[in-house]
C-alpha cells in the first residue's frame, strides 16, 4: 500500500488540533470547514478507486470471469452514469437493487463467489487495506463522478421500495425508542461534536446521496453505505443488518431519490 | 395533512399517466412491505429480534413525514407511560450524583455485534449523546435541551425528583413521542441508575448545577 499511517496521522492531527472552541460553535463559517476542505482535496481514499479498477477487470473467482458483463442498469459493463441511477429494479432478479447488492449478484452469477464468504469480508477491519466490495464499490460510483443522482420511481418495485424506506425512516424500535428521524431530522444537530446530517432536507438527503462510498477517516479504510447503515443500526442497539437486505435498499432508496440532483463526487471524506 | 398530499399527489396523477399502472402503494401495502423487509433483513437470536418489534407507543410515535399525532394517540401514549412507571425498590429517588455523572458519559452498553451483546456489567446512560451538561463542557449533543444549570433552575424539592426520575424513566407520560428515549421503561435502565442520574441533575453539588 502506497499510504502511510503516519501521513494520515499527520493530517488528523492538523484537524483535531483546531481550537476547542471552535468545535463548540458550529456555526455556518465554522473553522472546521478548513481542516475539511485541506482533506477533500488529498482524500487517500483516491488510492481504492484504482484498487476498485483493478478487482473489476481481473478475472477472479471460481469461474474465472471478470465483472465487465455485470449490468448495473445501463447495459453490461457500462458504468457511466450508472451509479447515478441506484437503486433501481433489476429484471432478471426482479428486485429493486442497490449498488451493492447488485454487486453481490454478480460477483455470485458471473464469478462464482459464495455470496455469504463475500459478506462476511464486505465490511473490512479499520486499518485494513479494504475489502473487494468496498474497493469495486467506490470505483464504479467514481465512475459517476460529476453526474447528478438521478434516481427514477417507473416499475411499481421501486414505488413500493421507495415508500418501505420512508416508513422505516421513520419507524422507532428497540431500547432507545429510535426511527432514522430521531437524529436526523432536524438541522445543525450533533451526537456529542459529530454533525448529523438533517436528512429530511433535500440538501441532506443529497449530501447523503452524492458522497458514498467515503473515506473514513478514524478507521483508515473506505467505507460504504452499508456500512454506514450497519453502524447506524448498531447504535440503535437493533441486532445484526444483513448486508444487502432489503431494509437496506430501501433507506438508500428513500434517501437517494429525495437527493436527486446532487452532484456526485466520491470518494466522500467522513471524520 | 394537506402538504403531504400536494407532495405526494402530483407526482402520483404524473406517474399514472406515464407509467401506466405503477404507484405509491397506500398506507396498508407499505406498512406490509416495510414490515416483511424488518423481518427478513437482521441476522438475531430469537430474543435479539424481540428489539425489532413495536410496542404499542412505538407504532403510535412512528408517525411518517410530519404527520401530527391526534389527540386520541397522544393521550394514549401519555397513558401506556404512566401505567410504565416504576420506582426503586428503596423508594429513594435521589442517589449518588457521582456515580451519575459517570453514567451521563457512558455511550455504551448492549449493543449487538455478529449476534454477540456487548460485554457490560451495565448500561451507560446516554445522556452525553445529545445534551449539554456541566457548564463549558465541549464534548455534548444538542439533539436534546440543554441540562446545564438544570437543579439551579428547578431545586431538589421531592416534587423535582419524582418529576425527574419520571421524565428519564419514561419521558412520553410528559411529552408523548418526544426524542428521549424511554430509559427505564424499555429496560435500557434500572431504576437504581435513573436516581443516580436524578442526583446529577439536581444535587446542588453536582457539576451540572456549578456557577462557573
Amino acid at each position: 500500500m502506497a499510504i502511510t499511517r503516519g501521513g494520515i496521522a499527520a493530517v488528523t492531527f492538523v484537524y483535531l488540533a483546531l481550537p476547542a472552541a471552535a468545535l463548540a460553535q458550529g456555526q455556518p463559517d465554522d473553522p472546521l470547514a478548513v481542516g475539511r476542505q485541506m482533506l477533500m482535496e488529498d482524500n487517500p481514499g483516491e488510492l481504492w478507486i484504482e484498487r476498485g479498477k483493478q478487482f473489476f477487470y481481473e478475472k477472479r473467482g471460481p469461474k474465472k470471469a471478470s465483472l465487465e458483463q455485470c449490468d448495473f442498469g445501463q447495459g453490461p459493463g457500462k458504468l457511466e452514469g450508472a451509479a447515478a441511477r441506484l437503486p433501481r429494479y433489476f429484471a432478471d432478479t426482479d428486485k429493486v437493487q442497490d449498488l451493492e447488492s447488485r454487486l453481490l449478484t454478480c460477483m455470485v452469477r458471473l464469478q462464482g463467489f459464495k455470496e455469504s464468504d463475500i459478506v462476511r469480508r464486505a465490511i473490512s477491519p479499520g486499518g485494513s487495506s479494504g475489502s473487494d466490495v468496498e474497493a469495486l464499490a467506490l470505483y464504479i460510483t467514481s465512475r459517476s463522478n460529476g453526474m447528478k443522482v438521478n434516481v427514477t420511481l417507473n416499475h411499481q418495485k421501486e414505488y413500493d421500495s421507495y415508500k418501505a424506506g420512508e416508513y422505516l425512516f421513520f419507524r422507532r424500535s428497540g431500547q432507545t425508542d429510535f426511527a432514522c428521524v430521531q437524529c436526523h431530522g432536524e438541522a445543525g444537530k450533533r451526537i456529542r461534536l459529530q454533525d448529523l446530517i438533517h436528512m429530511t432536507d433535500k440538501k441532506g438527503a443529497q449530501e447523503v446521496a452524492s458522497t458514498w462510498p467515503a473515506y473514513r477517516g478514524a478507521h483508515y479504510v473506505v467505507r460504504t453505505m452499508q456500512w454506514r447503515l450497519n453502524d447506524c443500526v448498531w447504535q440503535m442497539r437493533l441486532p445484526d443488518l444483513n448486508y444487502g437486505s432489503d431494509y437496506a435498499i430501501a433507506l438508500t432508496h428513500y434517501l437517494n431519490y429525495n437527493g436527486n440532483g446532487a452532484d456526485i463526487r466520491v470518494p466522500g471524506f467522513k471524520r | 395533512m394537506k402538504k403531504t398530499w400536494l407532495m405526494f399527489g402530483a407526482p402520483v396523477a404524473g406517474a399514472l399517466i406515464a407509467a401506466g399502472c405503477a404507484t405509491y402503494p397506500d398506507a396498508q401495502t407499505t406498512r406490509q412491505n416495510a414490515e416483511k423487509m424488518v423481518n427478513d433483513s437482521f441476522t438475531a437470536s430469537p430474543a435479539h429480534a424481540k428489539r425489532l418489534a413495536q410496542d404499542r407507543s412505538q407504532q403510535i410515535c412512528s408517525k411518517i413525514a410530519g404527520a401530527q399525532l391526534t389527540q386520541q394517540e397522544a393521550a394514549e401514549v401519555v397513558e401506556l407511560a404512566r401505567a410504565s412507571m416504576k420506582y426503586p425498590a428503596s423508594g429513594k429517588l435521589v442517589g449518588n450524583w457521582k456515580i451519575g455523572d459517570k453514567l451521563a458519559h457512558d455511550g455504551a452498553g448492549d449493543r449487538i455485534r455478529r449476534g454477540k451483546l456487548e460485554n457490560r456489567k451495565e448500561n451507560g446512560g446516554l445522556c452525553q449523546n445529545c445534551h449539554a451538561l456541566a457548564p463549558g463542557e465541549i464534548n455534548v449533543g444538542n439533539v436534546g435541551p440543554s441540562l446545564t444549570g438544570y437543579g439551579v433552575q428547578r431545586g431538589d424539592s421531592e416534587a423535582i425528583a419524582k418529576l425527574t426520575y419520571e421524565r428519564i424513566y419514561n419521558g412520553w407520560a410528559y411529552v408523548p413521542c418526544s426524542n428521549m428515549p424511554r430509559l427505564g421503561a424499555t429496560g435500557h435502565l434500572t431504576p437504581e441508575q435513573i436516581t443516580h442520574l436524578v442526583a446529577f441533575l439536581i444535587d446542588p453539588a453536582s457539576p451540572i448545577n456549578s456557577k462557573r
